[in-house]
Formats: C-alpha cells, structure tokens, sequence
C-alpha cells in the first residue's frame, strides 16, 4: 500500500491523482497508454495508471490539475471502478492470458486489457521503459482487488468507496436535485397530475404503510370519485395488489393506467366488479382498452439470454479466443434478437401512442407482475408522446415515476450480488436501447443526449446507488430505517422528515443515480443535454385538454360514438366480462385480444390503422416539417423495418479491439463539430448580450474591467435572468443600431429573440422551434421569468 | 408570395437564386422553399429533387405551402419541360401499381427525356418523373387470362421495378405508349440521340472546366525533380484509353515508355496518380503486366519501376498492390496477363487485396436490389443482407484503400496500384486512397476534381458499364462499380461525417446523373471518345449544375482538415447498408428529421450572429477609440474567441 489516507483533507492529491477521501493508492504504474476509442478520438494517451480500492485510474500525462476545493468525483475520465471490471487479460508477447486472483503470469504483459460489464474494453499499453516489476504488480493487484461480484465483496465495494467519515459527511450534506420530481411525495405526484392536466384524479394514500401492497408505492393515484375505502377492496383481486394506478394523461384527455393480472382464486362481489370499473373508468373516459404486455414481448428470460448473446458477440473476447468473424456479423447479430425485442418493444409502445393520441379512451396495461416490461412500455410511451420526459430532468422523473416508484426489481434483475442468476434480466438496459432508438430516429426532438443515455447505462453496473439497489419503495424504506443494515440509501421521504440519520449508521449512505456531479466531471455533465435545446416549447399543460381544437378531425375519423358503445360491450358489460366470472384471465385476454384485432371494433382498428399512415411520408411532413404549429403531443413513431434498427454502437462497440485496423491519432471527431457549432452559437449569443446593452454606456466612461462585476454579479444572482434581460434591449435597438436593422432588413429581426417580429412559427425550423424552446426549455437559454412556473424547467443550476 | 414561387419558379435559372448569405440567414428557409430551389436548375428527375434530407421521389408529395398551389395547378397537367424536351406522346388511363400505396390511375406523358406519371386520385397528387435513361428494360408482362389489359414492367438502373397496365389498344397500328418509352429510353439501340446532346440549358458555371490536369498536378508539385509531366499520348497513340496528359518519373524517357506499354494491358503504363507533399511517396496506377503462361519479363518495365521507388528518397521498397484475389490473377496468365514476380522486380512486395470482379459486383448488388424492393422482409433482415456479401465487398475494397494510404501515409513508401485492366478496382482504390490521404479531395470541388481525373480520364468504361440508352440490358460488361465506389465515400462520411465538404445529397445526386443521360459527364468510355464526340461542347457537364447550386451539397458540418489522413474502420461491424440510397424508394424508410435542415440553420444563425457581433464590435471600437484611445483595445480583447471553422 502506497499511502494512507490523511484525515482531514478532504481529496488530495497523491502521485497526480486525486483521491476520495479514505482512498488507498495500492499500486501505481508509469509510462503507460491508453487506447482511445472512436469517441474519444481514437489513438493513445500516455499517462499514469493507478489501482485503487476502488477504482483502475488512468492519470493522462498533461492533465491540468482540478481544483483542490472542488467536490470529489467517484470517478474521473479515464477510470474504472472495480466493480465494473469483468475479466483481466494480459497480453503478452505471444500469448494472451485472464488473469485471476490467484494466477501468476511467466511472462510480462504488454498490453492489459479490461473487459468491462458496461461493455467497455479498456486496453492499457505498456511501455518499454515502464518497469517490469511495476507492470506485473498492477496486474497482480488489479487482478485480485476487483471484485468478482458475489454477496461480500459488494459491499466491501461500497465500503471503499463511500464508507469513509469525511465521504459519509459529504453524501449526507448533498442536496437532492430539486429540478426533478421524485415521486416520493404526495406533492410530488400531484405536480404530476398538475403538469398533465390531470384533475379527475387523486393521490390515494391508502398504500401508506405498505399493506395494500407491498411492491407499489406509498401514494398511488387514483379517480377522484373512488373512495379509499372502496379501494381497498380492489387490492385483492390482482396479483401482488397491484391495482390499475394512473402514469400519465394524453393532453388530448387519455389517461395510461397500468395493473397487473387478475387473480383468479378468490371469490368476487358484485361490489368488487363495480369498484374496478370505477378505477378503471372513474375519469370521463367511456372507453377502456386492457392491453395485454405478455402476449408479443419478450419475457425477462428472453431478455437475458439476448443481452449475454450480445455482450459475447460486442466484446470479442480475446482471451476465450472465440470472436465471431467479420463476415458472420450481421446473421449472428440477428441471432442474439435483442434488436427484435427492441422493435417489438417500440413497436407496441407505438400502438399505445396511438390509442392515446386518439383521445379520450383510458388505456392500461397489464402484465402479470406489471414490474418489467410494463415500465418499459408505459415509460416508452411517454417519451414519445411527451417532450417533458425527453429533457433530462423529466426523464430522471419518468424513470422515478415509472421504474424506481412502480417496483421494478432493479436490485434482483441487475443481480449485483450474483444471487439471484435466475432473475437477472437487463430489462432497464432494453428501455435505454430502445429510448437510444428515439433518440436516434428523432435527435432534435430530444433535450437529452445519447453520452446521458450512456452514462445512465453505465451507472447501472456500479453498485453505488440507492436508486437501483432495492426492489420497490418499501424495501428502500427499510433499508433507511434500520440503522445498520447493510444499506443505508439516501432516500425520499425520510430526507424531507429531519436530517438523515444515517451518519450514525456503520454502513455508508448511498446516493441516488441522478446525483450526476458525484461520478461525472463537468465536461461529461455538460455532453448530457444538447447545447441548443431543438425539442418545442415545454410549456405546462394548464388543464389537459388540447383536445378542443385538435381533436376535431381525429374524433371524425375515429368515430367515438361507435366506439364507446362496441368496446364497452366487450369490455365493461357487467353481465360477462368482468374477467373472474368467465373463468380465468386466459379467456380474458382472448375476450380482450378479439376485441383489439376483429372488425367489431372498426373504431380501434382505425387508430392502429392510423398509426401505420403515420409512417408515411404524409404525414411524417407534418410532423417534421416546418409548417404549420407543430403539436409537440404528436407522439415519436419510429421507423421499424429492419434496415432501420442500428445497433446502439457507441455503446456495445466501444472498446471493441477489432476496430482498431491501424491506431493513428485522428482527432477528426472531437469535439463533435455539431455541439462547436452550437457552442459557438451560444459564445457568439453571449457576446452579444454583453455588447448590445453595454455598448453604448461603456464607450463613454468605462474599460472593460467595471463591466466585469456587472456581468459576474448579474451571472451570480442568476444566469438566466442575465441572459434574458440582457436580450430585451436588443428589440428596443440603440438609436446607432436602428441603422443597422433597417439597412438590413427583415433578417435582422430574426435575430434573438427572434420571434416577436416575425409572424408565427411556420416559418422557419429553427426559429420556429428552438427559439421558442430556447427560451423555455432549456435552462441555460435565458427562460423567461415566469414563463414557467415548474422549478424544473427553470433551472439555473446547470449553469450555477 | 415566397411559397408560391416553388412552382412557377420551376426551370428558373440558378443564377437569381439569392446569395449564399442571404438566403442562409433567411428566416423563412423553410422546407418547401428548399425543394423549390433546387428544382429550378434542371426540373430533374424527381430524383434528384427533393430535399437533402430524403430522396425518395417516389410517393413525391409536396411539402405543404406547394401542395396548395398543386391543388391551383391541378389542371396543368404536364411538368415543366427541359429546353428542348419534347413531348412523344401521351396516354390516359394508365395503371401505375405502386408496391407501397397500391394500383393508381393517371395519365402517362413521354418524352425524349423523361416518363412522367401523374395521378389525380390521391391527394396531393401523386407523380412519378423518371429520366428516361434510368430505364433498364421494359417488358411486357404476359398475361394470357387478360385479353383487355396489357401489363408492362419498367425495370430501373437505380433499384426500381415499375408496373403500369392500361387497357389493350384496339386500333392494332396504334403502338403502345410503352412501346414508344422503348424508343425513346434506348436512343443509342434505336439510332437516336441521347438527350444530352439536346439538353442546351445554360448555367452560370461551366463544369467542364472544373478539371485540369496541368493545374491539378501543379498542386500536387509536379513536375518536379523526379517527375515530369510527358506528351507522348497526346494523340492517345500510346493508350487510347489513357488521358493524354501523364506523369512519369523524369529519367524514362519517352521511346521507354513505349516499351513499357507493351509489357502492360492495353497499354497502361504506371502512371503518377498522387504524389504525397512531404515524403514524396507516390500512388501509382496501371495495369497488369503481360506476364503470360511464360512469365515473360520485361526489362524497360522492371526499370520503370524501380525508377518509381527511386523517385521517394525515404523508402527503398515498392509495394504493388493487385486488386484481385490471387487466384484470379494467376489465372489472367492463361490470357496472357498475370502478376509482377518478386525476381524480377527487386525491392518490391506484392500484395493482393482479395476484392472480386465485375461479375460479382453486379450479382451482389442485384442481390440487395431483391432483397430491399419492394418489400423488405423483417425478420430475417440481417442475415439475408450478409447473403448479398455486398458489405464484405465494400469492407475489401476500404480495406484495400486503407492498406495503400496507410503505406503512402506511415510507410512513405510508394506504390504502385493494378488490376487487370486498371479502370475499375484501380480507380476504386486509387480514389478512395486519395480521399483519405488528401483533404482537397474531400472539398466539392476537389471531388470532383477526383472522378474526373481517376474515373473519367484514365479512362472507367462507363458507357459500358452502365449502358446508356443501350437497350442490352444483360450486357456483361455492365457492373456497379461506380456505384460500389460512391458507396464507399458514403461509408466514409458516415465515419468522418465532418471531414467532407458534401453531403448525402450531392452523392445521391452523381448516381441519379450517372444514369440520367442529361449531362455528358457521365458518357463515352474515355477521354479519347469524349474528345471525338465532342462532348464539352455539345453536352453540359453535371458539375456546372451541381457548381451552380453548392449550398444544396454543402455539408454544413464541414471542417477543413486538410492535413488529416481519414483512417476509416473497416470492419464490418462499423458498415451499414446505404439505406438512404439503396432503399430511398420505400417510403418507411424516409428519415425522421431533416438533420441536414437544422444544421444549416445553426450555421445560418452563427453567420447572423457573427455578423451582428462584428457590427457590435465596430461600433464600440469607433466609440471607444473616439472617448479615449488606451482603452481602445480592450472590447475587442474580450470579445475574440470564437473561431471559425467553417
């Protein structure tokens, strides 16, 4: 061991790196390089590797040294925690061999390669001039110190990271990022329903103590005119309690519900049949369709067995020596299906777009346990229909919302402590691939990026966070109740009781995922959201119900007389359909499946139908094009053919060796030219805000220098006031550059804030639409004081 | 009424578009107005006019601002015609069967250069505008049960199967109007002209000057101390397939080069194709020798070669690359070919590159044609795309391109670049190694620059290859190998996606005039023929309309790296099907979002911007430098870092 942590200092330096407080240099190696991947621009980085306990460091030679001041990072550019790290193989002068804790090399590496579980591959060379005996301790000691994962070593894991006093302190005095909603709250599920529109509906507490059901949340939502105690009785009738809770509302009046299957075993009351017809229909809609999830999704067994085909095809493991050939790819490609799951997934998230598009119908989904592929449909859902969840807050709450308060098993399906090998299914790894897939098809309609999708995919393979080590609510309130147990996650509901009481706790607090400045620098942080935010105007809904003026050519086509009547026979006639009369849930879905498919529901037939006109270009004109107001509710209807679905490379192929037929530096993609471009649109933005209303003032008395102050005083109450109010004069031109806007013409207007002249959105792209959501949407483009009233959407802190 | 202006602004001159600056910063650049600006030049294909972001002109629907003025237009039933297009004749009633919206009725027109189709039943109506030299064969589709309808299947060079039936004419002297689109589709079968020499349209840049070799070897340095720039083929007595400027190292002089070209197919000696600017190591191309069943040696060409590797001070070895899988080549020495023994030519290593001929290319390329139209079957997407080997091709080729510039680039070693005859794979993979060694290349022009020099002068065989207006359509000479090059620069903007001045669209553009016949670049096999039929003067090359409306091809995310060498990852885990040509005719297939849209429009915005900063700038600096001179410096200071790059 190289050296001991000093207590006091909060991250200090030892040999270049910085090190969290409590963290242990156990072996450090000079003169090594690291393989960049295409992302990183490709080529070497020459530098000094570290092996922690915690973490593979990489100390590029040149790096520039961080604040001292600054809060510590998990982890730095170059780094790897151990936990992430899967297998070590050396690579020596004619061999390769995976090293173990236990094996002894008779050769000395020249190239250490580390297979990640986030699918990167880390290649490390060694130099000539690099010490053999320094090259063969960091290989021994990396090899022992990850930590193959099992029960123990997980928590030894957090324990090295996180368990140190001053570490401990630090987390509990993090603040909780309050620009998304975390539905933990009451309140914060009713901001929900606020923010859609939702005020047929309620928050029940009636789970409060978790005795409804152990898996759901504390607060549900539920119609405003079914009483708790009406509720209670409904528990019982679906499997785990899991009865139909509201997600989200259409802004043309639909409403998404999700439940689990009936259960079949227990004896119904005619009270009971006309309290489920409350849930499912308390809000006006006359119309209900139960879309089954099992029917054409793949199974968590399914998913796994995709994603570990995946993983053996993407890595190309040099140690086991079996890489698939270059010119069986595609076919083997096709063979793990993981792009199947991913269109069937997308696929039936677009049907239920279109359901909801059409107003006025409640759609809920069932699925057994409602705890897998139903997050992946309901949250899916969302994120093409609602541009909120396609910013990086509202995507934080859509996966707070839909994943971690719904119950989705996170802690048995990542299956950190290898216990669970039957349950491990990456169904969260599906989602952020198929919302790679949007994001993809749609980029500008996003707010957040692919390096956010990313990072997110990563963090799920560090087993640091409260946010995926637990399986429900009620098990993260345990957790935080019992002082030492083995976890203590900072979490929800008790933080807004007192202070955290976890300090007295042995066992280290553990941060939620979204605490993004604790794993990533700056610079990474900042790649998460685009730099000129394209998505329309985020503007809350005031009441839900868009549909007045939109829905009048969709409720022509549609039909909403025919359909109510035909689909409230199939579904809701009390004499029989009410599932458990008709024996069992299977003749249930058969009911339900032949209501969905045959001509008796000539109405439903015609939204799906209208989905598939989507596709084409008629309508994608609409959609895409600059003309006309753009409905932002207009739901994201992906491109589905095969030639459509791309692999998510900068994820799966990242470390890929095979890539790299000759490594010459070419630095031809760094930084992206797209995100230069919008940076210097926002630089040269910025110096316009600073001249335009300084001009005049400044020439006469003032240098630059007092500007200063006014800018950083200005910059420190808050950012985005600056911008704003820095832009106002600009409409109001200085009588100097009146000249200026009449010599040029109409196209001065349209400089920012380019709308009020200009009439309306039709006419330009961008204009039309980032301007406007420049302005509101994303939080460093000056947003309007007032315009929003959600604290999510005004967010100064990215830039504070 | 700028909206309106999309149709009547049709066959409108390129040269009263707006300037460059103007119409970038123009708010009102809206979708309609881009597809409007680029028809005017030529009133294309619709191939070739829709907008950068899809090229799919077969479910052509107008944006919305022109699709009102459709419905005004309706009655005007005919496309604005090219100068001297003439209509041939017209049908009415005519089926179209579209494999994606099903059967509609409409009206055929035809004429010297296009078939246009036109059908009232959707709305907008639905057009169908195709150049007449897409057409690959039409043929009457039998139907014996049918008595009343006579079916005809119009089978395209650019992936397309078109079916069209009308009802059986009963006046049996009257032809079928499909029978006079066989006419005029195959004007060179049918002793006609093709419409390029009647196309007179005017642009304000004249393509054919685009190309000259002088100057293009000037940039590169040449002539030089060991090379120089020969006349021996002026008259195309030395290789009449060959351009007649050549570079050739200085010390062989002209009665050896004579020689030289006896050893090699057809004459085509090594000649300098590039030459690096600091190492001095050349890209040569050629030929192979005629080594025959004897393994006959030749001592002027062994000479030559080494000449060629003394001429690069920094390396004393020659690599030759040969195209072919070796065991073609050895097989050419049954034909009298063959391969440059390492005996004979001291110093040189050879190397083949495995990439397949003609024949193969053309059945791997029909092969995705089956596979992506009409219909592209799902389930087993991948796997029958990997049947077509198509992707393999393209990797050997890149791959091939990436051993030769990775040996000019950190080998500084020279080689010299064969394969059989020397104008396919050759010029594949002499063009792609220049595109990555040479960043002026990747400019518009420079691209052009390219195709000119590699493809069209020395001499790729494109009437042959393509066919055009040449009704034999099973013609085994034909081969996409043009097509499988432009692939290839795709593949490579997809990896470098800033590294390209052009975009998408301009390469969709090439291959939809590649077949279209209504320029002349695109004709005759080599210079010599393009010199005798006189083509730049009676033809109009594709540049001068391509040059005349740059911001169309213009990628907006272009920077110049001019001194970086692309090394492209070849694996094919890292190609992807072209789907935006390939399969530009399914209308699922469309893109999403006009990303090259938003692109321009950040640039349009930074240019305002800039420009508003610059005014801003000047007037504090005037201001400032009037009140107090020290402090005049300082607003300027504060305000320059932001770079250009553009």
């Amino acid at each position: 061991m190289l050296s001991q942590s000093s207590i006091g200092a909060r991250s200090r330096d030892v040999f270049g790196l910085r090190c969290l407080p409590g963290e242990c240099v156990l072996q450090r190696t000079v003169m090594v390089r690291k393989k960049l991947t295409a992302r990183e621009g490709r080529g070497w980085l020459s530098g000094t590797l570290f092996c922690t306990h915690f973490r593979v460091a990489f100390v590029p030679q040149d790096c520039p040294k961080a604040d001292d001041n600054s809060d510590p990072i998990l982890l730095g550019d170059h780094d790897i925690a151990l936990a992430s790290i899967e297998k070590v193989v050396a690579v020596g002068p004619n061999r390769t061999k995976l090293v173990t804790p236990n094996s002894s090399l008779k050769f000395t590496p020249e190239e250490l390669v580390l297979y990640c579980r986030d699918m990167r591959v880390m290649c490390f060379l060694f130099d000539r001039l690099t010490p053999d005996a320094q090259v063969l301790e960091i290989t021994y000691t990396i090899a022992k110190t990850y930590q193959p994962l099992k029960p123990g070593s997980v928590l030894a894991f957090q324990n090295g990271a996180l368990g140190s006093v001053e570490m401990k302190q630090f987390l509990s005095n993090r603040h909780r990022d309050s620009h998304m909603n975390w539905f933990e709250s009451a309140s914060d599920w009713e901001q929900e329903l606020e923010r859609c529109g939702a005020t047929s509906w309620r928050v029940s507490s009636v789970n409060d103590r978790f005795e409804m059901s152990n898996s759901l949340s504390r607060f549900i939502v539920v119609p405003q005119k079914v009483l708790d105690t009406e509720l209670k009785k409904s528990f019982a009738h679906f499997n785990e309690g899991r009865i139909p809770r509201w997600c989200w509302r259409h802004p043309r009046g639909s409403d998404l519900l999700r439940m689990s299957s009936f259960q079949n075993n227990i004896y119904h009351e005619k009270d009971d049949i006309r309290n489920l017809e409350m849930v499912l229909f308390g809000c006006q809609s006359s119309l209900c369709v139960v879309v089954e999830l099992g029917d054409e999704l793949p199974s968590p067994a399914d998913i796994q067995l995709a994603h570990s085909r995946l993983r053996a095809l993407c890595l190309g493991d040099i140690s086991s020596s079996v890489s698939v050939p270059d010119d069986k790819w595609l076919s083997t490609l096709e063979g793990t299906h993981w792009l199947d799951y991913i269109r069937s997934c997308l696929r039936k998230a677009s049907e239920v777009s279109c359901l909801l598009r059409s107003g006025h119908l409640t759609v809920a989904l069932q699925e057994v346990e409602d705890r897998d592929m139903s997050c992946v449909v309901s949250s899916l859902v969302q994120v093409m229909c609602d541009p909120h969840y396609r910013t990086q807050h509202g995507f934080q709450g859509l996966v707070q919302k839909e994943w971690v308060m719904a119950g989705h098993r996170f802690y048995s399906r990542i299956n950190y402590h290898r216990d669970s090998d039957k349950e491990e299914s990456p169904v969260f790894l599906l989602f952020l691939d198929c919302v790679w897939h949007l994001w993809f098809q749609f980029p500008s309609r996003f707010q957040l990026t692919d390096d956010f999708l990313l990072a997110l995919h990563d963090s799920v393979h560090l087993p640091l966070f409260s946010t995926f080590l637990s399986n429900c609510q009620r098990e993260r309130c345990k957790r935080s109740q019992n002082v030492g147990q083995l976890y203590t996650p900072v979490n929800g509901w008790r933080d807004m009781l007192g202070p955290d009481s976890s300090s007295d706790t042995s066992d280290p607090p553990l941060p939620p995922v979204w605490d993004w400045a604790l794993q990533y620098s700056r610079e990474r942080r900042d790649g998460f959201v685009q730099p000129v935010a394209p998505t329309p105007p985020l503007q809350p809904l005031l009441n839900g119900n868009l549909n007045t003026n939109l829905d009048t050519h969709r409720l022509a086509d549609a039909g909403p007389g025919s359909v109510f009547l035909l689909s409230r026979g199939a579904f809701t006639c009390p004499a029989n359909l009410p599932p458990w009369r008709s024996g069992g849930s299977g003749a249930y879905r058969k009911s339900h499946r032949r209501a969905m498919s045959c001509e008796n529901v000539p109405g439903l037939e015609r939204l799906l139908k209208a989905w598939a006109l989507t596709e084409l270009p008629q309508n994608t004109a609409t959609t895409s094009g600059p003309k006309g107001p753009l409905d932002p509710y207009e739901p994201l209807l992906p491109l589905l053919m095969g030639p459509c679905m791309s692999l998510w490379r900068e994820c799966y192929l990242r470390g890929a060796l095979h890539a790299q037929a000759f490594s010459h530096p070419v630095s031809t993609n760094r930084p992206h030219p797209v995100d230069r471009l919008a940076q210097e649109v926002q630089q040269l933005q910025n110096q316009l805000d600073q001249l335009s209303p300084h001009a005049a003032p400044d020439s006469l008395t003032v240098t630059s220098d007092p500007r200063r102050p006014d800018t950083n005083l200005n910059q420190s109450t808050n950012n985005s006031t600056f911008l704003y109010s820095a832009l106002r004069p600009k409409t109001t031109p200085s009588p100097t550059s009146t000249n200026q806007h009449t010599s040029r013409g109409p196209t001065s207007a349209s400089a920012p804030p380019p709308r009020p002249t200009r009439d309306g959105p039709k006419h330009s792209f961008l204009f039309g639409h980032s301007a406007v959501a420049e302005t509101r949407s994303d939080p460093r483009y000056h947003p309007p004081p007032g315009a929003t009233k959600l604290p999510k959407s005004n967010g100064s802190s990215l830039t504070s | 009424m700028e909206k309106s202006g999309s149709v009547d602004s049709l066959g409108s001159k390129p040269s009263s578009r707006q300037p460059s600056v103007d119409s970038l910063s123009s708010t009102s650049t809206s979708r309609s107005d881009r597809s409007a600006q680029a028809k005017p030049p030529s009133v294309l294909s619709s191939d070739s006019v829709s907008t950068s972001a899809e090229f799919s002109p077969e479910l052509r629907v107008k944006p919305k601002a022109t699709a009102k003025k459709a419905h005004r237009d309706s009655d005007k039933e005919e496309p604005q015609l090219l100068p001297n297009e003439t209509v041939q004749d017209m049908a009415y009633d005519i089926t179209y069967f579209c494999p994606f919206t099903g059967a509609l009725r409409g009206t055929v027109m035809v004429t010297n250069y296009r078939l246009f189709f036109k059908s009232m039943d959707k709305d907008p109506a639905f057009m169908l505008d195709l150049p007449l030299g897409v057409v690959s064969r039409v043929e009457k589709i039998g139907n014996a049960s049918n008595r009343v309808d006579s079916s005809y299947g119009v089978v395209c060079k650019d992936m397309r199967i078109l079916r069209f039936s009308h009802k059986q004419v009963d006046d049996t002297l009257k032809k079928s109007i499909f029978e006079v689109l066989m006419k005029f589709a195959f004007p060179v079968s049918n002793g006609l002209q093709i419409f390029a020499f009647e196309y007179g349209q005017v642009f304000p840049e004249n393509g054919w000057k685009v190309y000259d070799p002088i100057s293009e070897y000037k940039r590169q340095g040449i002539p030089n101390e060991s090379w120089r720039i020969t006349k021996v083929n002026d008259h195309f007595e030395l290789c009449d397939t060959y351009p007649s400027t050549l570079v050739v190292p200085v010390n062989i002089p002209d009665e050896d080069l004579k020689r030289v070209a006896a050893f090699r197919a057809k004459g085509r000696i090594p000649v300098l194709s590039w030459i690096h600017p600091e190492s001095q190591a050349t890209v040569t191309r050629c030929s192979q020798p005629m080594v025959g069943v004897n393994g006959k040696r030749s001592k002027e060409d062994e000479k030559y070669l080494q000449a060629i590797m003394d001429a690069n001070a920094q390396s004393h070895k020659l690599f030759i690359f040969d195209a072919r899988p070796s065991v073609n080549a050895a097989a050419n020495k049954m034909k009298g070919g063959g391969y440059e023994s390492e005996d004979a030519y001291q110093n040189a290593e050879l190397v083949f590159l495995d990439i397949h001929n003609i024949h193969v290319m053309r059945e791997s390329l029909r092969k995705i044609k089956d596979l992506v139209y009409p219909n592209i079957e799902d389930s087993h997407w991948l796997s029958n795309l990997e049947s077509t080997h198509w992707l393999e091709h393209i990797k050997l080729i890149l791959a091939g391109a990436l051993r030769i510039a990775d040996k000019v680039e950190s080998g500084k070693t020279s080689v010299v670049v064969h394969c059989s005859d020397g104008w396919d794979r050759t010029a594949q993979l002499t063009s792609l190694s220049l595109l990555m060694l040479d960043g002026y290349y990747r400019t518009i022009r420079g691209f052009e620059v390219l195709l000119e020099k590699e493809w069209l002068s020395f001499g790729h065989r494109f009437q042959l290859r393509i066919g055009h207006g040449d009704k034999n359509h099973n013609d085994a000479d034909r081969s996409p190998v043009f097509i499988q090059f432009i692939d290839c620069v795709w593949q490579l903007t997809r990896q470098f996606p800033a590294a390209f001045e052009f975009n998408e669209y301009f390469l969709v553009t090439i291959l939809d005039h590649l077949y279209s016949c209504l320029f002349g670049t695109f004709l005759c096999n080599s210079e010599q023929q393009r010199l005798k039929e006189e083509i730049p003067k009676r033809t109009v090359s594709v540049w001068s309309y391509i040059n005349s409306q740059l911001e169309e091809f213009t990628n907006p995310m272009y920077v110049n790296y001019s001194n970086q060498v692309l090394f492209p990852v070849v694996s094919l885990r890292h190609l992807e099907l072209w789907s935006g040509y390939y399969i530009r005719w399914n209308p699922r297939m469309k893109p999403q979002e006009p990303i090259h849209q938003r692109h321009k429009e950040l640039l349009a915005k930074r240019a305002e911007l800039q420009k508003r900063v610059n005014e801003l700038q000047r007037e504090v600096t005037n201001r400032s430098a009037s009140s107090s001179s020290e402090r005049a410096g300082s607003p300027t200071r504060s305000i320059t870092p932001v770079q250009t790059f553009v």
